[in-house]
C-alpha cells in the first residue's frame, strides 16, 4: 500500500494526495468504529475529544504555519459557545444558522483582536493571547446579559430533519463529519501556496518578505482561521453540555488545547485529532485515578498529568507523536526512505546539460519598463547606528536593463545600503523610489510588489523546504490562491501545477534541475547561492539586487552566472550587484558605484572607475600618486578583500 | 482627594509585589531568553508553604524561611530538570516547557494544600490612619522589604563579580563563555534569584491578597506585564513597571469597576507593546539583520 509513495524523488517531497485520502479514511473508520462498538463511557470521552480536537486543530495550524503560540484559544472557544447559546436560547435561532453566526462573530472578534496583537512577537504575543483569554473570562463573569458567573442554561440538543441528536453515540456521529471536514480543509491550507509562504516565513522572515510575502496579513488570516476552528468547537460544546459559563474561557482549557496540539505534533493536522483523544483519555483516567491515590483530592487534579506531559514532550519529543511515527516508519523501511538525494540519473543529466554558450535574452516579457528609463531612484539615503554612520547621503539611479555594480572594501556600507533599499532596514534619512513608488521604511514585500527583489550575503535559504519549494515561494506574487481557495482546493490545483512547472523550468535554466527535490540546505554552499538567485528570478522582477552572488562559486559557475546575468539584462531586467570579485564586476557591469566608509566615492563606467585615484586609494590604502598601486589595480588583483 | 491617595497607596504596595515578581522574569529572561511562566507559581507556592508552616506551629520568620528555601529548591530543580536538557531553546519551546512546569506546580499545590484560598497571618496586625488614608502595617512591610530586596538585587548585578558575569552572559553569551563564565551556572543562578524574589513576593502578599493554588496565574501575568513595561531587561524598569501597574489597577478598581481590575494589566500590555515595543522605561534596541 505504501509502495507508490516510496518511489517519489525524495523523502521531503510534499505528502501525496493518496496518502492524505488514506489518512482521512483511516481516521473516519476508526471514529465510526469507536462510536458503534465502544462502551458509552468511552464514547462520552470521545465526544469531548472530537469537540476539543477542532479547537486544537486551529491552534496547531496557528503554531505550525504562523509559528505563533496562543495561550488564549479557549477565549475564542468561549465566544463561539456564548454566541451560540445566546442566539439559540434568547432569539430562538436554529442551531445551524446560529452556528454560522457564531463562527462569523468569533472571526470578527479574532480579526479585531489580531490586528493589534499580531504586531507583537514571540513571548509578547503568547502572553497577550493569555491576557485576551483572561479578559474574556472577566467580561463573561461581569456581564449580566451573559448570565454572569452562572452562565446561560437550557441549550437544547440539536435537531435536524425532525431528529434530535441527544444520545452520546448520535452526537458523536454527528460530529465525525464536521471534524473530518475540518481536517480536510486544514490539510489543504497547509499544502497550499499560503502554507508554503508561511513555512518560508518561519525559516526566514526577511527572505520571504523580499519575495513578496505579506507576513503580517497572512498571520492575521491564520489567526482568524484558528479562531474559527475554536468557535466551531464552542458551538458544538454549547449544545452538548447545555450550559455555557465563564469556565469555557478558562486558562486550563487553553492549556489542554495546547497540549493536544503539541502531543499530536505541531502543524500536523491529524496530530491534533489524535492528541485530543489522547489528552481527553488521560484527563478522564487521571480524574478517576488521582482521588484514589490522594484521598480528598478535588478539582482540576488532572492538570498535574498535563503539566508533566507537556514538559516531558518538549524535552524528549518536541515533534510530538508525529515525530515518533515518522521515526518509527523510517526505521522500519530502512534505507528505502533515507535514500534521498538526487535521482539516480543525476550524473547522466549533468553530462547531457553542458549547454552551448547561449546569449539569448531571458525572461523578457510584456510590460517591462523600456530600457533606459529610471527604475530605482535612491536619494540622500543615510543610516546611523548610534554614533556610527554606516551609509552617508547615498544617491543612485538605476535604469531599466542595466547592470550596476556596488563595490567597496569590507564595512563600506554596501549591504546596509541594500538592506535599506529593499526594506529590511529602515533608513535614518533619504528616499527610495521604485518604479514611481516610495518604498523607504516600508516592509520588503512592498518592494517586491513594486517589481524588485534581492538575494542575501548571509544565505537566507528556506531550510525546511526543497530546492523546488524554495523557488515556488518565489512565485508567490505570480499566483493568487488565497486562504479560502486553498481550503477548497479545486481552483488551487491547476495553479499549483502551473507553478511547479514554471519553477522547474527556472531550476533547469540554472542547472539546478537534478537537485530540485532535495532539501535546499543539503546542497553545497555555492549551489545554495544559485538557489537564492533562482528563487529571486521566480518573481520575474524588473530589478534584481544580488548581494555577493559569486561568493562560494567555482570559476565555471561564476562564468555561467555572469552569462545568465547578461542574458537577463538583454531580457530587460535591471540588476544591481554587490561583489568582491572586482574583475568579474568590471567585466559585467555597465556602471560601477564605489562606497567607502558609507560615502559614494565614485560612480561611472568600469574603465573610469578602474582608474579613479580615489578608488585605487580606497582599495589599496595608498596615496593616488603611487603609480605601482595603479598598475596593480589595472592588471587586477583578482579578489580584493 | 483622600480617595485618590488611598488608591495610590494601596496601588503602590500591590505594585511592589508585582515588581518583585517582575524582577524574577527579568533575571531569567536576560540570561537564558526564557520567559518563565512558572514565575507566578513560585510566589503562590511560597505563600502556601508559609501558611501551612505557620499552621503547624512554626513562628512566622521561620515559616517564611522554610517557604523561601522550598521555592529556591524548586526553582533550581526546575532549571536543572527542564531548562538544562533542552538543546535548542526556541521561544515556542520555552513557553510550552515553562507552561508545563507551571501547570504541574499548580496541580501539585492543589493536591497538597487543597482548593481553598487562605491568608498568612500579617507580620504586624492592624494599621493606622493618616490624613484619611488608612494604612495597614502589612502594606508598610511589603513596601519596605520589597525596597530592600530590589536594591539588593540591583546592587548584586552592579557591584559583584557574579552579578556582572550574569550581565555578561545576557549581553554576549559567546564572549562570556570565552572568558570562562559558565552559562549553565549563570542560568542556575538566574533561576535561584527568580525563585527567591518570587518567594519573597508570595510571602509578603499573602496576608492581604490571600493565596490559593491558582493565584500564581494572575500574579505571574501581572509580573510579566510589569517587566514588559520596564523593557524586560532592566531591574529598575521592572520595579517602576510594577509600581505603575499596581497604581493603575487600583485606580481602575476604585473609579471604574472592581471587576475590570484584572483587564487593565492586559489592555496596558497590548497598548504599550504595540505603541512602544521596548517598554515605557526601556531603551530602544535595534534588531540585527
Amino acid at each position: 500500500m505504501a509502495r507508490p509513495a516510496l518511489r517519489l524523488p525524495g523523502p521531503h517531497r510534499r505528502r501525496s494526495r493518496r496518502g492524505d485520502v488514506i489518512g482521512i479514511t483511516v481516521i473516519a473508520v476508526l471514529l465510526v468504529a469507536l462510536a458503534l462498538f465502544a462502551p458509552p463511557g468511552l464514547t462520552n470521552v470521545g465526544v469531548y475529544a472530537l469537540i476539543y480536537s477542532l479547537a486544537a486543530l486551529g491552534l496547531s495550524l496557528l503554531m505550525g504555519l504562523a509559528g505563533q503560540v496562543s495561550l488564549g484559544q479557549a477565549g475564542f472557544f468561549a465566544i463561539g459557545a456564548y454566541t451560540q447559546a445566546v442566539l439559540v436560547t434568547r432569539y430562538e435561532v436554529g442551531a445551524l444558522l446560529a452556528s454560522v453566526a457564531a463562527v462569523a462573530v468569533t472571526m470578527t472578534v479574532a480579526l479585531l483582536v489580531g490586528l493589534p496583537l499580531l504586531r507583537l512577537r514571540g513571548h509578547y504575543l503568547a502572553l497577550a493571547t493569555l491576557g485576551f483569554g483572561i479578559i474574556v473570562t472577566v467580561l463573561a463573569t461581569e456581564s449580566d446579559f451573559l448570565g454572569a458567573t452562572s452562565g446561560i442554561f437550557g441549550i437544547a440538543k440539536p435537531e435536524f430533519n425532525g431528529r434530535t441528536y441527544d444520545s452520546t453515540t448520535e452526537y458523536f456521529l454527528l460530529l465525525v463529519p464536521v471534524v473530518l471536514l475540518g481536517l480536510l480543509l486544514a490539510r489543504n491550507v497547509v499544502e497550499s501556496r499560503i502554507g508554503r509562504a508561511l513555512g518560508a516565513v518561519n525559516d526566514s522572515e526577511v527572505a520571504a518578505e523580499s519575495l513578496g510575502v505579506d507576513t503580517f496579513r497572512l498571520r492575521v488570516q491564520v489567526f482568524v482561521l484558528s479562531a474559527a476552528y475554536a468557535s466551531v468547537a464552542g458551538t458544538a460544546f454549547a449544545h452538548w453540555l447545555g450550559v455555557v459559563n465563564p469556565n469555557t474561557a478558562n486558562f486550563p482549557l487553553s492549556v489542554s488545547f495546547l497540549l493536544m496540539a503539541v502531543l499530536g505534533g505541531v502543524g500536523t493536522v491529524y496530530g491534533a485529532v489524535i492528541g485530543a483523544f489522547a489528552v481527553e483519555g488521560l484527563d478522564d483516567g487521571l480524574r478517576r485515578l488521582i482521588p484514589e491515590l490522594v484521598p480528598g483530592a478535588v478539582g482540576e487534579v488532572q492538570l498535574i498529568g498535563f503539566g508533566i506531559l507537556l514538559t516531558t514532550i518538549m524535552i524528549f519529543l518536541p515533534g510530538g507523536l508525529h515525530q515518533l511515527w515518522t521515526t518509527a516508519r523510517r526505521r522500519l523501511s530502512g534505507s528505502d526512505l533515507e535514500g534521498g538525494g538526487p535521482p539516480a540519473d543525476a550524473d547522466a543529466t549533468a553530462d547531457a546539460v553542458a549547454p552551448p554558450p547561449d546569449e539569448s535574452p531571458l525572461l523578457a516579457r510584456e510590460g517591462r519598463p523600456v530600457a533606459g528609463t529610471p527604475l530605482l531612484e535612491v536619494s540622500g539615503l543615510t543610516k546611523r547606528f548610534g554614533g556610527v554612520t554606516a551609509v552617508d547621503d547615498f544617491d543612485l539611479t538605476v535604469h531599466a536593463g542595466e547592470i550596476v555594480a556596488l563595490i567597496g572594501p569590507n564595512g563600506a556600507g554596501k549591504t546596509t545600503a541594500f538592506n535599506m533599499i529593499s526594506g529590511a532596514v529602515d533608513p535614518t534619512a533619504g528616499t527610495v523610489t521604485m518604479a514611481g513608488m516610495r518604498v523607504e521604511g516600508r516592509k520588503p514585500h512592498v518592494f517586491a510588489r513594486a517589481g524588485a527583489t534581492r538575494t542575501f550575503q548571509n544565505l537566507q535559504i528556506f531550510t525546511s523546504a526543497t530546492v523546488l519549494g524554495n523557488v515556488m515561494v518565489g512565485r508567490h506574487l505570480r499566483s493568487r490562491t488565497g486562504l479560502l481557495g486553498a481550503a477548497l482546493v479545486l481552483p488551487a490545483r491547476r495553479e499549483e501545477r502551473a507553478l511547479e512547472a514554471s519553477a522547474r523550468e527556472l531550476l533547469d535554466l540554472l542547472g539546478l534541475g537534478p537537485d530540485a527535490d532535495r532539501l535546499a540546505v543539503d546542497l553545497p554552499f555555492g549551489r545554495q547561492r544559485l538557489v537564492e538567485v533562482a528563487r529571486a528570478l521566480a518573481l520575474e522582477p524588473d530589478l534584481l539586487l544580488l548581494d555577493e552572488p559569486m561568493a562560494g562559486l567555482s570559476g565555471a559557475e561564476r562564468r555561467d552566472l555572469a552569462r545568465l546575468l547578461r542574458r537577463l539584462r538583454a531580457g530587460g531586467m535591471a540588476i544591481v550587484l554587490v561583489e568582491h570579485d572586482v574583475e568579474a564586476v568590471l567585466a559585467l557591469a555597465d556602471r560601477v558605484a564605489v562606497l567607502e566608509d558609507g560615502v559614494r566615492i565614485a560612480l561611472g563606467a568600469p574603465e573610469e572607475v578602474r582608474h579613479d585615484p580615489a578608488v585605487v586609494a580606497a582599495y589599496l590604502g595608498v596615496e593616488p600618486e603611487d603609480s605601482s598601486a595603479v598598475a596593480v589595480a589595472e592588471t587586477g588583483p583578482g579578489e580584493l578583500r | 482627594m483622600t480617595d485618590l491617595l488611598q488608591l495610590v497607596f494601596a496601588g503602590l504596595s500591590q505594585g511592589a509585589v508585582y515588581a518583585l515578581i517582575a524582577i524574577g522574569f527579568v533575571s531569567v529572561f536576560t540570561v537564558s531568553g526564557v520567559i518563565n511562566l512558572a514565575q507566578g507559581e513560585f510566589a503562590a507556592l511560597a505563600g502556601l508553604v508559609a501558611i501551612s508552616a505557620v499552621g503547624s506551629g512554626l513562628p512566622l520568620p521561620a515559616a517564611a524561611a522554610v517557604a523561601l528555601a522550598t521555592v529556591a529548591i524548586v526553582a533550581v530543580l526546575m532549571e536543572r530538570l527542564t531548562i538544562r536538557p533542552v538543546k535548542r531553546m526556541t521561544t515556542l519551546v520555552s513557553l510550552i516547557l515553562t507552561l508545563g512546569v507551571s501547570t504541574a506546580l499548580k496541580a501539585l499545590m492543589l493536591l497538597v494544600f487543597g482548593p481553598n484560598a487562605e491568608g498568612l497571618t500579617p507580620f504586624t496586625p492592624g494599621g493606622f490612619t493618616v490624613a484619611g488614608v488608612s494604612i495597614r502595617y502589612q502594606e508598610l512591610w511589603i513596601l519596605a522589604i520589597a525596597a530592600v530586596v530590589a536594591s539588593a538585587v540591583y546592587w548584586f548585578y552592579d557591584h559583584t563579580l557574579a552579578g556582572k558575569s550574569l550581565r555578561a552572559c545576557a549581553e554576549q553569551p559567546v564572549a562570556a563563555r570565552l572568558v570562562g563564565i559558565s552559562l549553565g551556572r549563570a542560568s542556575l543562578m538566574a533561576f535561584l534569584i527568580a525563585g527567591c524574589v518570587g518567594a519573597v513576593a508570595g510571602v509578603l502578599a499573602s496576608p492581604i491578597y490571600f493565596t490559593s493554588w491558582e493565584s500564581g496565574l494572575t500574579l505571574g501575568l501581572k509580573g510579566f506585564v510589569a517587566a514588559t513595561l520596564g523593557g524586560l531587561v532592566s531591574v529598575r524598569g521592572a520595579v517602576l513597571g510594577g509600581l505603575l501597574l499596581g497604581v493603575l489597577e487600583n485606580l481602575t478598581a476604585g473609579y471604574i469597576s472592581t471587576g475590570l481590575r484584572d483587564a487593565v494589566a492586559f489592555l496596558l500590555l497590548i497598548v504599550v507593546l504595540v505603541a512602544r515595543p521596548s517598554g515605557v522605561f526601556g531603551r530602544h534596541a535595534e534588531a540585527r539583520v
